[in-house]
């Protein structure tokens, strides 16, 4: 398995001060997959990856790339696109451009060509001489989305890589990052607080809290483990008669009114042990209006919540 | 090393393109030769004719010569044929009508009072320029000694010259046998203050470019590249490379209009050693004669000129570390003020000891001033001009290397915490903190 692995976190811990930012954590990251590095603001996702660019060190366990361990001459196959960026305003788009890629150690021709490429990709083209300082928010996210790509890195770190963007270019963004990761081009590691694009975008995840790893698997199989048996029921009639009739077969655990006038409610329930499902839906249709029926399925948001809260009570 | 280059040239690529920078470039040397050329001006400027009419109603400097008839004076050598100024001699004044309707341009006054309070009246229509006020002060000044001279002393003018004497001191280096330190150390001087203001400058925008990098957020992006400790050097160089490359700017372009210029003033003939003087002289030859600018031919250029390129680059790279720690210590200019209050003490206090060392270059002062590495690079170059032995000047440049060094790794160390640290108030306490701190 760990052969196949991108990254291997090793119990990886890392204090500031008193204050614990990484607590053994260990995952790893398959390769030419797209992995979700989750967890609420503070959870120390920024420190991890950090660590991973060779910014910090951790204060003890390992961290492997590729099978070896990793060190600062791994820098050049990894992207990074950070949370916290700019570009310089007094440089020109063209010329930054070409500075960043040379840091990264390619040829400037070499760059210059695949500028010229992603440039045009993304709909950037026309703005290679301008002043940074003359350029969008937006335009500048994606310069600097290019640059993390340009030197197609083995692994490629994205933190928060759809913050600022409009919708169109979001989701241009998206499918270039769907694209690298179907080709097989880089593994990618993604952080972000979007869980639509963790959806759309992860294979898997691993969820940080207080610097601790509380959860981690692909996406399918932690929201298919959230399950819990819940249904979702939406009926017409009343509330008290939708609890007068379910009795005692199930835990009703929250309703909400999706259109009052015609008395239409959907409902949250848990049925009781040991009672089948379909039987159940075939004998509640007959003691109600029921609209609709299925099994509800949570979305990362609601795996995400969950587990952040549960972890929380524990601690408190 | 590669990419020590790209930070390095980036960081002086995007200054000396600026318009600024070569606005502050050109105007010196343009302001050095406006300087000189109005000084060469007011020199050679042939001013106005003047016309004077003195009226030396007490005859003491000039009689009526009968053959002529008309009044002249008594000591023709004391108002030689001038193009600019021409005298008439007259017992009486003329009226103010009269005086305005005559082609005289000025009256002068001379009466017995001028023995007395060495002052004379003079009236004109028009104001006249001071180099023919200072031209009739100097010939009534002569015409008045040569009187004294024979009325008090009954002695023979010429016999008087010959018998007064002044003295002029001519210092000289027992070992160097070079002379004239004060006006060297006046040189070197100039030197240190240009060096205090490269580096107050060039740190300054170490600082903010630092400052500027955490504040546009970049910083992460460029670290997850190469390390703090390249970003920094490399910082520091380009801007330190932007300093050397507007020294070199500045002193070429001041030697080429010295060269060019002088040429052209040479061919124009506009370079005399008085201002009736007939005979056009070269640059040298005129600078040699005014006092003001002949001790700049005294200095050895190209030594100085290196000696700055040296300790400014030492100097410069020593005090930028500490810059870029403090700029990597703040989110905001602002912040950086209070620190920059004790890393601002060692240069102004070598500057004021340089100022106070130009009348003594040779004192206890101006000597452990310029071996104290945080002040060598400033006191150092008022002294070389005056004449240094070769082991004082490498002892100040290797210690000024070794503190530079020094303060690089401290400073490094600060940087690296310091540039992803935001919004953590500074105290000196956090400072110290971030410079005991691992990683």
């Amino acid at each position: 398995m760990e052969k196949e692995a991108a990254l291997v976190i090793d119990h990886v811990s890392k204090s500031y001060g008193t204050q614990q930012a990484l607590n053994a954590v260990q995952f790893s990251v398959p390769k030419g997959k797209v992995f979700g590095l989750l967890g609420p603001n503070g959870a120390g996702k920024t420190t991890l990856l950090r660590m991973l660019n060779g910014i910090t060190e951790p204060d003890s366990g390992t961290i492997s790339f590729f099978g070896q361990s990793l060190s600062r001459h791994h820098l050049p196959r990894i992207g990074y696109l950070p949370e916290e960026r700019g570009l310089y305003k007094t440089m020109r788009v063209g010329e930054q451009a070409l500075y960043f890629a040379q840091l990264r150690g390619m040829e400037k021709e070499d760059a210059r060509a695949k500028l010229m490429h992603w440039f045009e990709k993304l709909e950037v083209d026309g703005w290679w001489n301008k002043e940074v300082s003359e350029v969008s928010k937006g335009m500048a996210q994606k310069i600097q989305f290019i640059l993390s790509i340009l030197h197609e890195p083995d692994l490629l770190i994205l933190d928060e890589p759809l913050s600022g963007f409009d919708p169109i270019n979001a989701q241009r963004v998206r499918s270039t990052i769907q694209e690298l990761s179907e080709k097989g081009e880089a593994t990618i590691l993604l952080s972000t607080h979007d869980m639509g694009s963790v959806e759309e975008m992860c294979d898997e995840v691993a969820l940080l809290h207080h610097g601790n790893l509380i959860l981690q698997g692909p996406v399918q199989d932690l929201r298919d483990n959230a399950r819990d048996g819940q249904i979702q029921v939406t009926f017409q009639g009343t509330v008290m008669e939708f609890t007068v009739a379910i009795g005692a077969s199930a835990e009703l655990l929250n309703v909400v009114s999706d259109a009052p006038r015609v008395g239409e409610h959907t409902a949250m329930l848990r049925l009781s042990p040991g009672t089948e499902q379909s039987a159940w839906i075939h004998w509640i249709s007959g003691e109600m209006k029921i609209t609709s029926c299925s099994e509800w399925q949570p979305s990362m948001r609601d795996v995400f919540m969950h587990a952040v809260e549960q972890t929380s009570h524990s601690v408190s | 090393m590669k990419t020590l280059k790209h930070i390095i040239y980036r960081e002086w690529i995007t200054r000396v393109r600026r318009k600024a920078f070569l606005l502050g470039t050109l105007v010196a040397p343009l302001l050095i030769a406006l300087g000189i050329g109005v000084k060469i001006w007011l020199a050679s400027s042939t001013d106005e004719e003047a016309k004077v009419l003195v009226v030396d109603a007490s005859g003491l400097i000039s009689r009526f010569e009968d053959r002529l008839d008309t009044w002249v004076p008594i000591c023709p050598d004391c108002f030689p044929e001038r193009s600019t100024v021409t005298y008439r001699f007259a017992p009486e004044s003329l009226s103010d009508d009269d005086f305005v309707t005559s082609d005289f341009d000025l009256m002068v006054f001379f009466d017995d009072g001028i023995l007395q309070h060495s002052s004379a009246n003079y009236f004109y229509e028009k104001a006249p320029a001071m180099g023919t006020t200072r031209t009739i002060s100097n010939d009534l000044a002569s015409a008045i000694e040569r009187f004294k001279v024979k009325r008090d002393l009954e002695l023979d003018y010429a016999a008087y010259k010959r018998l007064k004497t002044s003295i002029r001191l001519v210092g000289e280096d027992v070992i160097t046998r070079d002379g004239n330190a004060t006006g060297r150390a006046l040189i070197g001087f100039v030197f240190s203050l240009l060096l205090f203001l490269q580096i107050m400058v060039f740190g300054m925008h170490v600082m903010r470019g630092v400052i500027e990098e955490k504040a546009n957020r970049i910083v992460e992006v460029v670290i997850s590249v190469v390390t703090p400790l390249q970003l920094m050097t490399g910082k520091i160089i380009g801007i330190g490379l932007v300093g050397l490359t507007q020294f070199a700017l500045l002193f070429g372009l001041s030697w080429l209009v010295y060269v060019v210029g002088g040429q052209w003033l040479e061919a124009n003939e506009w370079l005399k050693t008085s201002a009736d003087s007939a005979v056009s002289v070269d640059l040298e030859t005129w600078m040699a004669n005014q006092s003001e600018l002949s001790f700049l031919l005294d200095v050895n250029w190209p030594l100085m000129v290196f000696a700055a390129a040296v300790f400014f680059a030492l100097g410069y790279f020593m005090y930028a570390c500490i810059f870029a720690a403090i700029g990597a210590s703040v989110d905001q200019e602002s912040d950086a003020q209070y620190l920059m209050i004790p890393a601002m003490i060692p240069p102004v206090l070598a500057y004021i000891l340089a100022a106070s060392s130009i009348e003594n270059p040779e004192g206890d002062l101006a000597i452990y001033g310029s071996y104290f590495p945080l002040t060598a690079p400033i006191m150092m170059l008022t002294r070389i001009p005056v004449g240094v032995a070769w082991w004082e000047v490498l002892l100040s440049v290797s210690g000024v290397a070794v503190t530079a060094y020094l303060l690089l790794r401290v400073s490094a160390r600060i940087f690296r915490i310091g540039i992803l640290s935001h919004g953590k108030k500074l105290t000196f306490k956090v400072f110290w903190k971030r410079l005991k701190q691992r990683n």
